[in-house]
Order: C-alpha cells, then structure tokens, then sequence
C-alpha cells in the first residue's frame, strides 16, 4: 500500500502581490463563537501592521449576524455558507469547504481560534494541502524577521517557551486564546456574502453529529473571561456552592484541579490543568488550590492571578498578583459579601 | 477486531528538565506512558475483551529506550508491540507518517478496524498526530472522545465541547483520540507483567524520508514568578481589582 501522500504540485500565488488571510469562524447553534469573535480581532491586530495583507473570512453553518454588529475589528468579507448543512459540524464536509474557500481566495494563512472544533478538524487539513500546522501565539512584527509567520507557545507544563517556525508555503493557525476586551469597532467596515448552497448536502458522510446537547445555564470554562477555581482544600464537593456563587456574581464560570475531579466531586469539562483544559481568563481566582506545576500548566496564561489558601507558602503564590491567607471557608462568604456591597453601589 | 494503539512516551511530570547551554537538557528526565495513552489503551484491551479473537498491536514512535515503556503497556493488555526506533527529533506530521507507514506494513495494506491515541502528549500539547495519522490513512476520525459504544455493525461516540456534548455515529475502520474520562485505566498485575515478557516488540528503524511540515527553532525558559501582594480584607482585594484592574 502507498500512503496518500504526494509533494503539492500546484503554484502558489504571487508572492509580492498582496498576501491573503482566511479567519475561520465558528457557530454553535446558530451563534457566532466569543473565541472565533476574539481570534478574528487578533488576526486583524496582526494584520494592522501589515499593509500588504488583507483579511478575509469564512463563517460555516448559518447564523445570526445582527449581533456581531460593532464586535469584529477591521476591515474583510466574511463568506457566510449559510447552508443548513453546516449547522452542525461534520469533520468531512467542513474540511472540503475550508479548503474550497482557501483555495478560491488564494489564501497563504489560515486561522482558527483555539477550540474541540479546530483541533478536529486542522491536522486532517495541514495534511491535505500539506500545510504547515502552529498553534499558540503567532508572530508577525515583521516581515523581514527570521521568525516572521511563526508561533510561540508554553511547552513542558510551562516551563519553557518554544518557538515553532512553518516550513510549508501554506501556513495554519490554531491561535491561543485570549479575551479581547468587548469594545466597539465603529471603524469597521465587515461585509458578509452568502455562499451557494452545499454541494454535498445529501450525502452522509461519516463520522456524524448526530445531536449536540448544550449544558444549559452554565458558561464553560474554556470560554470563560473569569474564571473561579477549587482545590481539594475546598473539603468537599458541597464546599462548591460558594464558588458557584463567587463565579455568579462575576459572570464567570467555576474551575477545578485534578484531585478534585479525581475524587469526583466536580465533572472533567471543568478541569483545568495538565490533563485538563488550558484556559486564559482575564481573572483567575484560585480558591484552595496549591499550586501544582501541573496546574500552573493550564492557566499560567491568565491575567490577573488572585490565590485564596491556608498555607502562606503555597506554591500558588509564586503566580499570584493578590493574595490572601486564610481559611477559604472564611473568606469567601466575605468575599461575596463584599462584591455584592460594591455591585449594589455600581 | 484488529485494534492499533499509537504511544508515546512524556516526562514524568514530577522530573526536572534541565536548560543547558540554551537547550533543553532530558537527561535526568525520567519518561513514562503519555497519561492520555493510558486511556487509549484502555479502551483498546476492553473492547478486546469483549469482542472474541481481537488483537491490540502497539505502536511507538522513539528512541529504542521505550522498550520498557511498551512492556508495561503489554502488561495491561497490548498483545505485540512495533517501535519505529528513530533517533531523530521528528515534527507532528513526520511522526505521523512513520506510524501511518508501520501500521500499513503491518496490516500489509489493509487497514486496522480501529486505531486508538491519547488526545495529546502533556509535554507539547500540540495534538496533531492522531488526527493528521487519521488524515494519512484514510480512515474516519473523531477526537477527544469521552465515551465510546461499540457494536458489530458501527460505533458511537460521544465528544465533549465548549459547553455541551456532540453524539457522533462512526463506522470502522476508524481512529479515535481519547480525552480524560473515557475509562479508568487498570493497574498492571503480576501475572501481566510476567505475561508481556514473552510478548514480542518488533523494532523498525526508519528515518523519515519527508521534510518536516513544523520546525522549533528556539527554547527559553518561561518565568511566571509574580510578586503577590497580600491583602487581609476581602474588601479591599475587591477594591484593588476593581480600581487598579478594571476586572469588573
């Protein structure tokens, strides 16, 4: 048997003329992802610096545009494939319309924000067209930079941070997330053109999403821009309650360590950490919680550090901005207190 | 059931890595099964157990001093074992192609009906390999599955996203990346470990004829040490990050 791959044959496009970049933006149900908004933004960012770059996007399965409104940066078409058979994600025909797209727009760059999604789907392209695959933080100050068009990411648990430089002419991006803040863009000038119905509408290609379920009411903390975290020195399962209220209060979303999940008293999608999630929320309370370097390896992205913990030598500490020694047990309700006084206030 | 499993070996996340003359130093790094790979494998040896006449062949990619890494894993259940001994350092894609290549030789051109790997090796994150083998050999693939139902005819998966679930419908052959939680991994016994002494480990070396799609071309350590300001009244933490941080 002959393994399905051969050196690319086609041309690529003129290298000095302008230089394309696709954003690929996800829905969920009908709504356009905060971390497909966020990386959008980025990559807008990116390209402010670059006037030989112009971005373009493309938004797969049908959603509502109303509220994007002021949200994305920038100038660019989005191509909205509107189609209904794209409301759910299918790992096959997603993968033919990206590299459709690409390939009708010339695209040298393509990015996705960091998400299940992505993962799924960008090694099976990077293979496809023989593109190059980076994930983390993508560098471009300067075109003429050796590392230009490369990514930094936290290796190791974090404790290194490597640089990875594309080899391939086509170059994908998984961008490492990171909340912009919600401003408006009145500059922006978005246009969204629709694409022809799917080609493939009637074929079942497999695997299939049969059904999404969506946990309702509760924000994932993958997604979340504040995050509320519990260390097995929370005590027990019910000790939770108080940092469900915490994450509430703030509109964020409750976080566990390992030993917690472990003994089962909070479910794995809230694990963060080596074996768990890697988030970067712009607060990261940790309540409880030592301070593993397994741990530390899953949210030394956040901004701002706040660490709530018995023992005044908890590694915690070291990556924390604010501390507080003490019980959490003692804490936290006056902690809650003291937040509902202050949002009373406004 | 023709069942492969793809292992990789991470540092012991207790080992201290090393940063000499501007690299990374692995020497008194102590190497173990990637945690992920566990469940992998798992899930390889039950549904072994449960489907009469399978086989759970493994396949590493890595120096030749996995060996004692692929014992333990034919202790929990693995039946043989191929190690694509290479001493180069190889990128996702590269590595990829040397499984996807002894995995095609060792089926001698038929595929596998299942292919499992971890979701990702804790040392580098990158997840890539399992889906980009997937993508080399032509078969279907789900990734970061947490539950897994399999009968004679097709199978069903169940795969954890950003705040709810996707319930898949997959035929074989297929290959799945396994997230935390998709089983409890067993414990080796003794009789397990005396079993996979008899258990071959075929060694493959090759070198990779491709070019690497990714290279890393530097490493530094990352400082995270902040200075924390400790504060005594919940008031007053809520005012800092309030005022001087705008959090809310």
């Amino acid at each position: 048997m002959t393994v399905p791959y051969s050196e690319p044959t086609g041309k690529r496009g003129d290298l000095a003329a302008m230089t394309k970049w696709l954003v690929f933006l996800e829905q969920r149900e009908g709504v356009v992802k905060q971390s497909s908004i966020d990386a959008w933004n980025r990559v807008q960012e990116l390209a402010a610096s670059r006037p030989d770059v112009a971005v373009s996007g493309l938004l797969a399965g049908p959603a509502s545009l109303g509220h994007l409104e002021g949200s994305l940066a920038g100038k660019g078409v989005i191509a909205h494939a509107k189609d209904e058979c794209f409301r759910l994600y299918n790992q096959e025909r997603y993968l033919r319309l990206v590299a459709d797209i690409l390939n009708r727009e010339g695209a040298g760059s393509l990015f996705f924000a960091d998400t299940v999604l992505s993962r799924d789907l960008a090694p099976r392209l990077s293979v496809r067209l023989h593109a190059s695959l980076l994930s983390g933080n993508p560098i471009f100050d300067d075109a003429r930079a050796a590392d230009d068009g490369g990514c930094r990411r936290p290796v190791y648990s974090g404790s290194f941070i490597a640089s990875f430089a594309p080899r391939r002419p086509l170059g994908i991006y998984i961008i490492a997330s990171r909340r912009t803040p919600s401003v408006d863009y009145p500059g922006a000038r978005i246009a969204f053109v629709d694409l022809e119905a799917c080609a493939v509408a009637g074929e079942a290609l497999f695997p299939l999403v049969r059904r999404l379920a969506m946990h309702q009411g509760t924000l994932d903390v993958a997604e979340a821009g504040i995050i509320v975290a519990g260390g097995r020195g929370m005590g027990g399962p019910e000790d939770f309650a108080l940092l469900e209220q915490l994450a509430r209060l703030l509109g964020g979303a409750v976080g566990a360590s390992r030993p917690v999940v472990d003994e089962g008293w909070r479910p794995h999608a809230e694990q963060i950490g080596q074996t768990g999630k890697t988030v970067a929320p712009s607060l990261y309370i940790a309540c409880a919680v030592s301070g593993s370097l397994q741990h530390l390896a899953g949210m030394g992205s956040a901004g701002t550090v706040v660490a709530i913990n018995r023992d005044p030598h908890a590694p915690i500490f070291d990556v924390a901005d604010y501390g507080i020694v003490g019980d959490v047990h003692l804490v936290l309700p006056k902690l809650i207190e003291a937040l509902q006084e202050f949002l009373k206030k406004g | 059931m023709r069942i492969a499993v793809c292992l990789c070996q991470v540092p012991d996340t207790a080992s201290v890595i090393g940063f000499v003359e501007g690299a990374v130093d692995l020497s008194r790094v102590n190497e173990v099964m990637n945690p992920f790979d566990e469940y992998a494998l798992e899930e390889a040896v039950r549904l072994k157990e449960r489907f009469e006449g399978s086989e759970v062949t493994l396949f590493c990619v890595a120096s030749s001093s996995a060996k004692e890494m692929l014992r333990k894993a034919l202790a929990m259940g693995g039946d043989r074992a191929v190690l694509v001994s290479t001493a180069e350092l190889s990128d996702p894609f590269q590595t990829a192609m040397l499984l996807s290549r002894a995995i095609a030789g060792f089926y001698a051109g038929a595929l596998p009906d299942l292919v499992f790997c971890g979701k990702h090796s804790t040392d580098f994150q990158s997840a890539q390999v399992p889906l980009m083998l997937a993508e080399l050999l032509g078969m279907a693939s789900v990734s970061a599955i947490i539950k897994l139902q399999a009968s004679a005819e097709g199978l069903q998966v169940e795969r954890e996203i950003e705040g709810g679930i996707e319930y898949l419908d997959v035929h074989y052959p297929a290959l799945f990346s396994v997230e935390k939680g998709l089983n409890v991994p067993r414990k080796t016994t003794i009789k397990g470990v005396m079993e996979a002494r008899k258990k071959p480990i075929d060694l493959l070396p090759v070198t990779a004829s491709e070019r690497p799609f990714v290279e890393i071309t530097g490493m530094e350590p990352l400082v995270t040490k902040k200075t924390c300001r400790f504060v005594t009244e919940p008031e007053e933490l809520v005012r800092l990050l309030r005022h001087d941080r705008a959090l809310f």
